[in-house]
């Protein structure tokens, strides 16, 4: 049976996305990723799914070269356009229950 | 090897400057990022829109290419590198890592393949191996308790210089509580480093698969209940079908279609923590059904109904009769 994380240390989100610290302080500065706990960083813990909106934001604000507060917007609408994708799927899915 | 012409890939004219060149990058680089545009085909474009940007936007290696590109311009059976030529040395710092810095062979055979070689990272001995990521579809019912379930993925081995995909299987425990979109990390599962680093890490992206009877809002479960139109006025018992079984259901006289129902912790489970997990509820919207088929006595029925009944169901427009 292999071992499964539902949430990772910042120390480790360091090594897998190949940032320091500092940067990942900065990510949390501007929204793009948020810990689950505490305020100091030596025992903030994040969903595992900062690792991907980590890995997104360090590629457009390299291949677009753009600034962390744009990367943050960018992200923050890639997010919210998600979040707003499922809901209206369920919602269609809820509607159809109702008309069929 | 396949000559490949950056100003043409970018769009732009060979003499054209640093701030054309940037434009042009950046336009195209909008359109086809692979984070922006899902269509097929966008990020093998922004892979070459990449490359050729990181050749032309650099004075050095622009000053390498144009003399290649007079070199290899001329041939039709594909690029050769001319004779004596000399791979560009280890200056590797100058070369970022982009992406995940797979350039093509072309730039490699000029430019050293080192495109990915440093990173300025000091807490990072050799590069880790690639993260690898599949989507892991999960029935709602094995969301409320911890689930095993077997995976299978491909991964690449290297054997000799060649790339072979390999199948792996694994057994994992899904946690209670997990939710559509949630990723889930296993450590050490992901792609092996072709450096000496560490395995990667592989990424289960969970994908709940839609219910046929039942919608998810947060911790709580949608259901329409269909009622017929005499259960709806006189009030019924009915069986309600939940993840865990069914129960009985007292539904009131004149009940409304649309009328929600809620029935206390028969919903979804959150994750379990130390304070035990929250439980959803189990929303049962009603929605009145017609029968299909109406025969004569049911249509008396009804007819003496609507002689009695002195409703009005759009009294809200307004309208007089």
């Amino acid at each position: 049976m292999s071992q499964t994380h539902i949430s990772i240390s910042s120390t480790e989100l360091s090594i897998v996305t190949g940032v320091e610290t500092e940067v990942i302080v900065k990510l949390v500065e501007y929204g793009i990723v948020e810990p689950l706990n505490g305020d100091q960083v030596e025992v903030w813990e994040f969903e595992t799914s900062s690792v991907h909106w980590i890995q997104k934001a360090l590629r457009l604000r390299k291949d677009l070269e753009i600034d962390w507060l744009a990367v943050s917007m960018v992200i923050e609408l890639m997010q919210q356009k998600e979040a707003l994708e499922k809901q209206n799927a369920a919602f269609q899915r809820q509607l159809s229950r109702f008309t069929k | 090897m396949e000559f490949k012409d950056y100003y043409k890939i970018l769009g732009v004219d060979p003499t054209a400057d640093a701030k054309e060149i940037k434009l042009a990058y950046r336009r195209l680089a909008r359109k086809y990022h692979p984070d922006m545009n899902s269509e097929k085909g966008a990020e093998d474009k922004f892979k070459e829109v990449a490359e050729a940007y990181e050749v032309l936007k650099n004075d050095q290696r622009r000053a390498k290419f144009d003399e290649i590109r007079k070199y290899g311009g001329r041939k039709d059976k594909g690029f050769e590198p001319p004779p004596g030529w000399q791979k560009q040395g280890q200056s590797g710092s100058q070369y970022n890592e982009h992406m995940s810095g797979d350039f093509s062979d072309f730039f490699n055979s000029i430019f050293g393949g080192q495109g990915r070689s440093s990173r300025a990272n000091g807490n990072q001995q050799a590069q880790r191996g690639q993260d690898a990521e599949i989507e892991l579809p999960v029935f709602l019912e094995e969301t409320i308790s911890d689930t095993q379930k077997s995976i299978e993925y491909m991964l690449p081995v290297y054997e000799n210089g060649q790339r072979k995909d390999v199948k792996k299987q694994l057994k994992v425990t899904i946690p209670q509580g997990v939710i559509d979109g949630e990723r889930i990390r296993l450590k050490g599962q992901g792609h092996v480093s072709q450096f000496g680093g560490k395995t990667g890490d592989l990424y289960l992206h969970i994908r709940v698969v839609p219910h046929p009877i039942f919608d998810v809002q947060g911790h709580n479960l949608v259901l329409a209940l269909p009622l017929a139109p005499w259960e709806a006025a006189l009030g019924t018992k009915v069986t309600i079908p939940t993840l865990e079984g069914k129960i009985s259901v007292s539904v009131p006289p004149k009940t409304q279609a649309g009328k929600t129902l809620r029935l206390k912790g028969k919903g979804l489970k959150g994750r379990k923590s130390k304070e035990g997990c929250i439980t959803g509820d189990l929303l049962a919207i009603i929605k009145i059904v017609m029968p299909s088929e109406i025969n004569e006595e049911q249509k008396n029925l009804w007819q003496a109904l609507a002689v009695k009944g002195a409703f009005d169901p759009r009294a809200e427009w307004g309208a007089k009769k």
